[in-house]
C-alpha cells in the first residue's frame, strides 16, 4: 500500500465511504434478518422491522465501541494482542452485571456492569502504575491477571446458584445481540459514548502515531505520553463497559477489526480511528446477521460472541506466529 | 384395602416395602427397618406430604420448599449434586427422585438405600409416580386417593371449560437478561396438558420439551393469550413491570393488542404434583375471564378438604398485592379492556 498524502477532502471521503459501507450492510441485515417479505400483515412487519432496527443498532454500537477500544489499547500499549476482552475490562463488567442480576436488581444490572468496568480500570491502574507512570507490559499483564480472577469469580458464582440460573449465566456470557424487550435507552447511551470516544480518539490520533514510533520520541516531540495513556485507557474501558452492559462479553472484535484495517490502510491512526468505528459496526452487524440466519435455518440460537471468538482465536494465533517470524511488533 | 388391613394388624411392626416398582426394577425385599424417606425432587416431596407421609420424610432436596413443613427438613443437595455424608447421617431407607441419570441412584443404592427413579414429564407419568410411591411405601390406598383427587380436580376444570372457545395460548417463562429468547411450553409437556385441560390450545405448534423462541417466532405464532410464569427473582413488582413492558412492544400479537398478556407469579404451575388441579383451575380462569363471573357460585372448598391452598401462602404473592376477588392469584394483566381493568 503506497502511503497517500493525508488531506481533509480525503478524510471526509473515506468517512463517507465507510459510512455507506456500514449503512448498506445494516439495511441488508434489517431486511434479510427480519425476513421482512414473509409477514402477513403490515403490523407484523412493523413489529419485526422495529426489532431488527434495534438489534442492528445494538450490533453497530457494540462493534464500533469494541473495535475502537481494541485499536486504542493496541496503540497505547504498543502491543498487538491487547484487547478489552483480554484486559479484564469485559470481565469486570460481566462479573458486576451477573452479581447485580442475581442478588440486587435485574433492571439495574447494566448500570452495575458499567460500574464494574470502571472499577476494573481503577484496580488495574492502581496495580500497574508506579509513581504515576504506566508501564505497558505491566498494565497488560495486570489486566490478564485481573481477568483470570474475574473468570474464577464468575465460575464460583455459577457453581453456587440454582441450575436454571446457571444456564442463564452461561448464555449471557456467550454474548448475544438483542433482548426480548426493547432497550433503546441503553443503546442510545452506549452509542453516544462510542461516538464521543471516536471523536476523542480522532483528535488524539497524531499522538497515537508518535507513541507507536517510540515513547521517547513522542515525549521529545511534545506528546504528553502519560496523560494520553490514562485518558485513552479510561475512555476505552468506558465504551467497553457500556457494550458489555448491553450485550454481554463479546470477544475478539477489538482484536480482529483493528488488525484487518492495519493490513489494508497501514499504520496511520488518523485513518484507522474512523475506519475502526465504522468497520467494527459493519463487522458485528454482519456477524449478527450470520447468527440470525443460522437461527432462522436451524431454529437454534447461535450467540454472536461464540461466532466472533471462533473467528478471533485463529486470527490471534496467526498474529502471534507472524510476530515471531518477523521478530518485530506488528503495528 | 389389603395393605391397610396388614398395617392395622401389624400395629407397631415395621412397615414392609411391598414388591414391585418401575418397569423392570427388582422386587424390593421386605425391609425390617422403619420407613425413612429421602425425597430429591420438589413434586415428589409434595406428593409424599399429600399422601400423609410427611412425618416419614427425613430429608429433601435444596429446592423442596412446599409444603412449609418440608422446608424445615434438612436439605441434601439435588439430583445432580448430593451431599452423601448428609444423606448417610439421615439414614434413609428409601429415596425417591425424578431423574434420567444413573450415577446418583447407583451411589445411593451402594449405600444400602433403596432408590426409586421416577418420571414426571407428562401427567400420566406423574400419576404413575404417585402409584409407584404408594407401592414402595406400602400406602397404595393413599396413593389411589390422591390420584382420584387429582383426576377429580382436573375433571372439574374440564367441565367448567366445556363448550367454551379454545384460544391459542402461549405459556412462557420471562425473558432472561441479555437473551432475545424465552422458554415456552412445547406440545407434549405436562404444562401443555394443563393448557388443554384449561380449555386452550397450545400456541406453540410442535411437539417439543420446553423450546426457546425469539420475538419473531412469537409474532409468527400470534397467540390469543400469553401466560408468563414469573417466579423467584422474576416475581418482584419491578421485574413484573419490566416483563410487561417487554411484551408491550409486540403490538401485532393478538394477546398484546387485546391486553391478554397475563403474568402469574405462582410457583406451582409447573410442578407436576398434588396441586395440578389448582394449576389447571388458575390457568382456566386466566384464559377464560368469563369464568370469573361464575366463580362466586362455585364452592370455594372445591378440593373437598383443602380450601384454596394458594390463599394460605402469602409468600407466593409479592407483598402489597391482595388476591383479586378471592382468586388464588395475582395477575398482572396489562388489560385495558373494561372487564380486566376493574380487577388489577
Amino acid at each position: 500500500m503506497t502511503p497517500r498524502p493525508f488531506t481533509v477532502g480525503g478524510y471526509v471521503l473515506s468517512i463517507a465511504t465507510w459510512l455507506s459501507l456500514w449503512f448498506g450492510v445494516a439495511v441488508v441485515a434489517v431486511v434479510v434478518g427480519g425476513r421482512l417479505w414473509a409477514w402477513d400483515t403490515r403490523l407484523q412487519m412493523e413489529n419485526v422491522l422495529g426489532l431488527r432496527l434495534e438489534w442492528v443498532a445494538t450490533a453497530s454500537v457494540v462493534g464500533a465501541a469494541l473495535a475502537l477500544a481494541g485499536l486504542a489499547f493496541q496503540a497505547l500499549l504498543r502491543n498487538p494482542l491487547a484487547e478489552p476482552y483480554i484486559l479484564g475490562v469485559s470481565g469486570g463488567a460481566a462479573l458486576a452485571f451477573i452479581l447485580s442480576s442475581l442478588f440486587l436488581s435485574v433492571t439495574l444490572a447494566p448500570v452495575f456492569g458499567f460500574v464494574g468496568a470502571l472499577a476494573t480500570v481503577a484496580i488495574v491502574y492502581a496495580i500497574a502504575q508506579r509513581r504515576g507512570r504506566l508501564e505497558p507490559y505491566t498494565l497488560l499483564l495486570t489486566g490478564v491477571i485481573i481477568n483470570a480472577f474475574y473468570g474464577a469469580s464468575i465460575m464460583l458464582v455459577t457453581a453456587l446458584v440454582r441450575p436454571e440460573q446457571r444456564g442463564d449465566i452461561a448464555v449471557w456470557m456467550m454474548g448475544n445481540i438483542g433482548a426480548f424487550g426493547p432497550q433503546w435507552g441503553l443503546v442510545k447511551v452506549a452509542g453516544g459514548l462510542a461516538a464521543g470516544a471516536a471523536i476523542l480518539f480522532a483528535l488524539l490520533a497524531k499522538g497515537f502515531n508518535l507513541v507507536a514510533v517510540g515513547e521517547d520520541t513522542a515525549g521529545a516531540l511534545g506528546v504528553p505520553v502519560e496523560r494520553l495513556r490514562i485518558v485513552t485507557f479510561v475512555v476505552a474501558s468506558l465504551v467497553t463497559g457500556a457494550s458489555v452492559a448491553l450485550v454481554g462479553p463479546i470477544g475478539f472484535v477489538g482484536l480482529i477489526c483493528p488488525h484487518l484495517l492495519r493490513m489494508i490502510l497501514g499504520p496511520d491512526h488518523r485513518r484507522l480511528v474512523p475506519a475502526a468505528f465504522f468497520f467494527g459496526a459493519t463487522f458485528l452487524v454482519l456477524a449478527d446477521l450470520l447468527a440470525c440466519l443460522w437461527e432462522g435455518a436451524s431454529d437454534r440460537a447461535l450467540p454472536v460472541g461464540v461466532l466472533t471468538a471462533m473467528c478471533g482465536v485463529p486470527f490471534f494465533i496467526y498474529l502471534l506466529r507472524m510476530r515471531w517470524r518477523r521478530s518485530a511488533e506488528i503495528r | 384395602m389389603r395393605c391397610r388391613v396388614l398395617h392395622l394388624v401389624a400395629g407397631l411392626l415395621p412397615v414392609f416395602l411391598l414388591a414391585g416398582c418401575d418397569k423392570g426394577a427388582p422386587p424390593a425385599a421386605p425391609d425390617a427397618r422403619p420407613l425413612r424417606i429421602l425425597s430429591l425432587t420438589p413434586n415428589i416431596t409434595e406428593i409424599l406430604f399429600a399422601m400423609g407421609l410427611g412425618d416419614k420424610v427425613v430429608g429433601r432436596s435444596t429446592y423442596c420448599n412446599y409444603p412449609p413443613e418440608a422446608a424445615a427438613l434438612p436439605a441434601v443437595g439435588d439430583t445432580m449434586q448430593v451431599g452423601l455424608e448428609k444423606i448417610i447421617r439421615l439414614e434413609p431407607t428409601v429415596a425417591f427422585m425424578v431423574t434420567r441419570r444413573d450415577d446418583v441412584p447407583k451411589r445411593l443404592e451402594g449405600l444400602g438405600i433403596r432408590t426409586v427413579k421416577l418420571q414426571s414429564d407428562r401427567m400420566d407419568q406423574a400419576l404413575e409416580s404417585i402409584r409407584t410411591i404408594g407401592r414402595e411405601t406400602g400406602r397404595p390406598e393413599a396413593a389411589q386417593a390422591l390420584i382420584d383427587r387429582i383426576e377429580a380436580d382436573l375433571a372439574a376444570v374440564r367441565r367448567r371449560v366445556a363448550g367454551l372457545p379454545r384460544p391459542k395460548v402461549l405459556f412462557a417463562f420471562p425473558m432472561t437478561v441479555g437473551s432475545s429468547r424465552i422458554m415456552v411450553a412445547g406440545r407434549g409437556t405436562f404444562v401443555d396438558e394443563l393448557l388443554t385441560t384449561a380449555g386452550a390450545e397450545n400456541a406453540y405448534p410442535e411437539k417439543a420439551d420446553w423450546p426457546t423462541v425469539g420475538p419473531q417466532q412469537v409474532i409468527a405464532m400470534a397467540p390469543d393469550v400469553v401466560i408468563i410464569n414469573a417466579t423467584g427473582e422474576d416475581a418482584p413488582p419491578d421485574r413484573v413491570e419490566a416483563i410487561r413492558r417487554a411484551w408491550q412492544s409486540l403490538t401485532s400479537v393478538p394477546a398484546v393488542a387485546r391486553g391478554r398478556v397475563h403474568i402469574l407469579t405462582e410457583t406451582f404451575l409447573t410442578i407436576p404434583g398434588p396441586r395440578v388441579g389448582q394449576a389447571a383451575r388458575l390457568l382456566a380462569e386466566t384464559i377464560h375471564p368469563e369464568l370469573h363471573a361464575e366463580a362466586g357460585k362455585v364452592s370455594m372448598g372445591w378440593h373437598g378438604h383443602a380450601p384454596l391452598r394458594g390463599q394460605e401462602l402469602p409468600s407466593y404473592r409479592a407483598p402489597g398485592h391482595a388476591p383479586a376477588r378471592g382468586h388464588a392469584t395475582r395477575q398482572s394483566d396489562f388489560a385495558l379492556s373494561s372487564r380486566e381493568g376493574g380487577r388489577s
